[in-house]
């Protein structure tokens, strides 16, 4: 009797072959990924994943000289205005709220309270950063700029990086806000403000740390 | 998001719909309805939003208080203290604003995997060169 043989590794090609056409299709349809989550958000979360890293390096520089003898220039004890940086902490941490509450007016299709919420977040951003300006000037006005110690360096490139991410996330909102004005945001793009509300939130998160460590924290 | 896959009438199989529910075709094409890519669950309503930025408020308030205790209580205390709260707050955005707990576990663990890295990578260099700065 005549058999035909086939062995296991011609049926396992073959059935991949077969499976990987199907996943090529699926990913065609749900928009290019293998992943099984959409590339923009897993790219978004890598990414701060490694800012995490990046702002940890500022934040170890800031403790390693912050505290460090012989120094010239005022201290942090006599510059820092806790009271005031309260106040701008507050409202960053509050412009997370709002932006949540844009994220789900889109996935509603409400666009007017869409609108009403990027905006409130990116004016609650451009407040913040405000403060940081008037913050800055205060501490030049008393002393301390950035090439006056070690403490001013790493004080003001921690925070002045930070500032620079929430300029970005204004500049991401405001631009979120106006392709909304242009009826060009529906309700199927509520992925795209999603993701600019991942980046703004992580900069609400890295400031609660910074507050805390920078600020609160004994000196 | 419904199926529209013909059932024989009478063949004892109406209503069940023979879908490849493991299937990653079927999981990318079919979401389920109102999620956006990548999530398990529906996010929170606006109401709970809102609890969650009291209970931040509130936090945020302790915090400024127990800074001002400086000297009244134990710097370890303050600092333990402080931690602990900024902890909270980091957790409760996290997982609600950021929505790490209705989305897949995949983003909790790469954010997870990058929010402890940083610390234990800059703790070993602070106590490296704390040490070579002493000396």
């Amino acid at each position: 009797m005549a058999t035909i043989e086939q062995t296991p590794g011609e049926l396992g090609s073959g059935e991949l072959a077969t499976t990987e056409a199907d996943d090529h299709e699926a990913a065609q349809v749900a928009g290019d990924t293998h992943t099984g989550v959409a590339n923009a958000k897993l790219g978004m979360w890598l990414f701060l994943a490694s800012d995490c890293l990046f702002f940890g390096a500022f934040i170890a520089t800031y403790l390693l000289y912050r505290g460090r003898p012989g120094q010239a220039g005022p201290t942090p004890q006599d510059i820092y205005n806790i009271p005031f940086t309260s106040v701008t902490s507050f409202v960053l941490l509050m412009s997370s709220l709002t932006m949540v509450l844009a994220l789900a007016a889109v996935q509603r299709g409400d666009y007017r309270r869409f609108r009403v919420w990027i905006l409130a977040t990116a004016l609650f951003g451009t407040t913040f950063i405000g403060g940081q300006i008037f913050e800055f000037t205060e501490f030049t006005r008393k002393g301390l700029n950035i090439d006056t110690s070690l403490f001013g360096s790493s004080f003001y490139v921690l925070t002045g990086i930070h500032g620079t991410h929430v300029i970005i996330g204004i500049v991401w909102l405001v631009s979120l806000w106006g392709m909304s004005m242009q009826n060009r945001l529906s309700q199927g793009d509520a992925e795209r403000v999603e993701i600019a509300g991942l980046y703004w939130h992580f900069v609400d998160v890295v400031w609660i740390v910074i507050f805390t460590v920078i600020y609160l924290l004994p000196k | 998001m419904t199926d529209t896959t013909a059932v024989e009438p009478g063949s004892g199989n109406e209503g069940v719909v023979d879908l490849p529910q493991g299937d990653l075709a079927y999981r990318m094409s079919h979401a389920a309805p109102n999620l956006l890519p990548g999530e398990l669950r529906a996010h929170p309503d606006p109401y709970q939003y809102v609890i969650v930025a009291v209970v931040l408020a509130v936090i945020t308030a302790v915090e400024i208080a127990v800074s001002y205790t400086e000297g009244d209580l134990p710097d370890g205390l303050i600092v333990v203290l402080l931690l602990a709260m900024m902890g909270v707050k980091f957790f409760l955005v996290a997982s609600w604003f950021m929505h790490l707990r209705t989305d897949r576990p995949v983003f909790r663990r790469l954010f997870i995997l990058g929010a402890l890295a940083a610390p234990a990578l800059y703790l070993i260099v602070l106590a490296t060169l704390h040490g070579v700065l002493s000396s």
